[in-house]
């Protein structure tokens, strides 16, 4: 996988990679079972502190993303177990309404909002 | 109480004309990347080299792992790996030479690492040192230093005079080879975006004195920038200010903690809060050492973590 990471975005380096592990699978570049990089060997392919990548990954497995195997590994884990669509869209809202409101502050419309965000997920590829 | 690499107590270096080291205290816990920033002239060489021994104190004591600097300092030497803000060695002797004239200084050596990085840097090993350019000496420096299995690294401005590439395989086989093993790293720098990737922990250092010593995490998550507008506020002080910029009418506060607390006050003052954002280093930084925002709490500037 190819992950990389930007200083002079303001967003901390773990969100970062989070966020890049996330759209990885979401576009099907990591499926279920596929092996993530250990946190040392990524932090040395970022040139990152392997407790940032520590903290990604910490992160990523208790939303259910991934899983640790003590002493074998992380994979990505199967299709978020046991998670309940309300728990999914509970998630997911503060983003909507973060969207919601830069979309109105822009003077866009419902239908240009929603456009743009079906252009996305039809972005993401096929595995949906 | 975390196990320190380094920690000193009032460390003092007073030369006739300057007091280059002003009772600074360093903690610097075991197996972190500590990035240690300041301006020209601000200390972080003296600092490196009174830790070493190279430079004796005037005042206070230092201890770098577990040993004390005025008496330990060969055993400390033993252990640490050390490049220098000069990359000064030997001109006459070659790479090679310098890898033979060295290795047994050191009980831990590794050739393995030593030819690693030769091959890895592309460092041409059999000419002489005095004819290298200033990137090729850095690169020399660095694999005696990064060779020797030390537990600590001290590196004085490690990435001067390396190219982008090498700068990026450095940073690479310094968390690959040595932060991966837990070994503790100390490194001066001037290039704030470089300490911000690798770094858990920074200091800031200015008249040799420590400014600021915290958790990047925690400038992160704590740290706010506090920009307001109103007249004749009164001055302000507290333990979480850590520097204040006012201008005619309009003022920035830097707070490390409790920023809710800070505003409110404003606010009672009669301030109106513009914005209230997260800062990165840099800001930390300008607001700190810059000289445009004089705002010292003197010795209570430090933010220690307490774990």
């Amino acid at each position: 996988m190819l992950f990389h990471v930007n200083t002079s975005s303001g967003v901390p380096i773990y969100l970062q990679i989070e966020g890049q592990v996330k759209h990885a699978v979401a576009a099907g570049a990591l499926k279920q079972g596929d092996a993530l990089l250990s946190v040392r060997k990524l932090a040395a392919e970022l040139r990152v502190n392997p407790n940032t990548v520590a903290r990604a990954y910490q992160n990523l497995e208790s939303q259910g993303l991934i899983r640790t195997v003590p002493g074998g590994g992380t994979y990505v884990a199967d299709c978020q177990p046991g998670l309940l669509k309300s728990e999914k869209v509970r998630r997911l809202r503060p983003l909507a309404r973060q969207l919601a409101v830069e979309g109105a502050q822009l003077r866009l419309t419902t239908e240009e909002v929603v456009k743009l965000l079906e252009g996305e997920m039809n972005g993401l590829g096929e595995r949906r | 109480m975390m196990e320190l690499a380094i920690s000193s107590q009032g460390l003092e270096k007073i030369y006739p004309q300057v007091r280059a080291l002003d009772g600074l205290n360093l903690s610097v816990p075991r197996g972190a990347v500590y990035g240690f920033l300041g301006r020209n002239g601000a200390g972080k060489t003296t600092t490196i080299k009174t830790l070493l021994g190279l430079v004796r104190p005037s005042g206070g004591a230092a201890q770098v792992l577990g040993l004390d600097i005025r008496k330990d300092h060969l055993a400390i030497l033993e252990r640490t790996g050390f490049v220098s803000e000069t990359k000064i060695l030997f001109e006459s002797l070659s790479a090679r030479q310098l890898i033979r004239f060295n290795r047994g200084y050191f009980p831990k050596w590794s050739d393995a690492l030593a030819e690693r990085y030769a091959g890895l840097f592309e460092i041409p090993m059999d000419r002489p040192f005095g004819k290298l350019s200033l990137g090729n000496r850095t690169k020399v420096c660095h694999l005696l230093a990064l060779s020797q299995g030390a537990d600590l690294l001290l590196l004085d401005d490690p990435t001067s005079g390396l190219d982008p590439v090498v700068t990026d395989l450095l940073m690479q086989v310094l968390i690959e080879d040595h932060v991966n093993e837990g070994r503790t790293v100390f490194f001066s720098s001037h290039h704030l975006s470089e300490v911000e990737k690798i770094a858990e922990w920074i200091g800031i250092i200015e008249a040799g004195k420590l400014l600021l010593e915290a958790r990047l995490e925690d400038i992160r998550q704590n740290f706010r920038l506090v920009t307001v507008s109103g007249n004749s506020l009164p001055a302000l002080t507290g333990p979480n200010l850590i520097s204040q910029k006012r201008a005619e009418k309009f003022h920035r506060f830097l707070v490390s903690r409790q920023a809710d607390e800070f505003v409110a006050k404003l606010r009672g003052e009669g301030a109106t809060v513009l914005e209230i954002s997260s800062v990165n280093l840099g800001e930390v930084f300008l607001g700190l050492a810059g000289k445009e925002l004089p705002c010292m709490p003197g010795s209570a500037g430090t933010t220690r973590a307490t774990a």
